[in-house]
């Protein structure tokens, strides 16, 4: 039995969803925040996912970071190192979906080389009638940055949880991996 | 200098921040490589080692795998708190095979160590030995 820990970043434009998602995620989707209230700064929810099967379990640190353009920078300062990743955009604002590439950019500058496992979320699938971004258009770009592709709705409670447990089940995965590795190592 | 693989300094590992059931802390001290204590994600990382009695240590040698930077610190107290930093080191990435860094300690007195690694080259590291000089 192992407890894994991992720091998840949720990142994306403003008011997508992000602390929207997290909450939902957080309180089992029990809490869902009528009212808009643009995050500032960085807020911490920890949440402890078991992964089935294995009697292991991953306590995700989520960070939901502002998401407003002008706060970006002194969020970062705040990142430290990352575990995981979950980007976020509207699905009903095609400019942010193309703002996740600018996102990508900057979080991977800032982990450098380290590998980290991601997921690409495409929030508000209940207003499908405004729908600007097509999920097979969506589904395609999120391959070519390595991440798997998810649609919620925090709102109608639809998959909010399937993007973390997924996350949660990458860095078991990677755990296990890294282990074997170090099994095979050879003296220094 | 005398290289002690810890188990006859009666030295054992007494806190440690991960726990992997199957890779414990005292793979640390049993003298062999070939089994490790893994630390199970996010940094810092620490595990304390506790002497039988205050041991004048000139350094140590530490096997691990995609640790980036440690520090040590010590005390002489019987309890494992109030410590002061003795050193600290940045260690090459290596692959294939262990890192194995010997650290000077200059002759310091301790009967508890402690190792905060601080960062890593992977999201996981580990710890397969420490043995002191002394």
């Amino acid at each position: 039995m192992v407890k894994l820990r991992a720091k998840c970043l949720l990142v994306g434009d403003a008011a997508v969803g992000k602390s929207a998602l997290s909450h939902m995620f957080h309180s089992d989707g029990t809490l869902f925040q009528k009212n808009y209230s643009m995050t500032t700064g960085v807020d911490l929810l920890m949440k402890c996912v078991h992964i089935p099967d294995s009697g292991d379990s991953v306590e995700l640190y989520i960070m939901d970071s502002a998401g407003k353009q002008t706060l970006v920078e002194s969020c970062e300062k705040m990142w430290g190192e990352v575990s995981l990743l979950c980007l976020v955009f509207d699905l009903t604002s095609e400019q942010s979906f193309a703002n996740c590439s600018h996102w990508m950019e900057r979080v991977r500058a800032h982990c450098r080389s380290l590998h980290l496992p991601g997921v690409l979320v495409g929030n508000k699938s209940d207003l499908s009638t405004r729908r600007e971004v097509q999920a097979s258009v969506a589904q395609e770009w999120a391959e070519s940055q390595g991440l798997e592709y998810h649609e919620t709705s925090a709102k109608e409670k639809e998959n909010c949880d399937a993007p973390l447990l997924a996350l949660a089940r990458a860095y078991h995965s990677l755990y296990q991996e890294r282990r074997e590795t170090i099994q095979n190592l050879g003296p220094g | 200098m005398i290289d002690s693989f810890l188990p006859s300094l009666g030295a054992k590992v007494v806190v440690a921040s991960s726990s992997d059931e199957n890779h414990p802390p005292e793979n640390i001290t049993d003298g062999h490589t070939n089994k490790f204590w893994m630390s199970t994600g996010m940094f810092p990382q620490e595990f304390i080692l506790r002497f039988a009695e205050p041991t004048n240590i000139s350094a140590v040698t530490v096997d691990s795998y995609n640790v980036k930077h440690l520090k040590i610190e010590r005390n002489t107290s019987q309890n494992a708190n109030q410590f002061e930093s003795v050193t600290e080191k940045e260690f090459q990435q290596t692959e294939g095979h262990l890192q194995s860094n010997a650290i000077s300690l200059n002759g310091s007195s301790a009967t508890h160590l402690r190792f905060i690694i601080t960062s890593g080259y992977d999201h996981f590291v580990s710890v397969h030995r420490v043995s002191v000089q002394n």
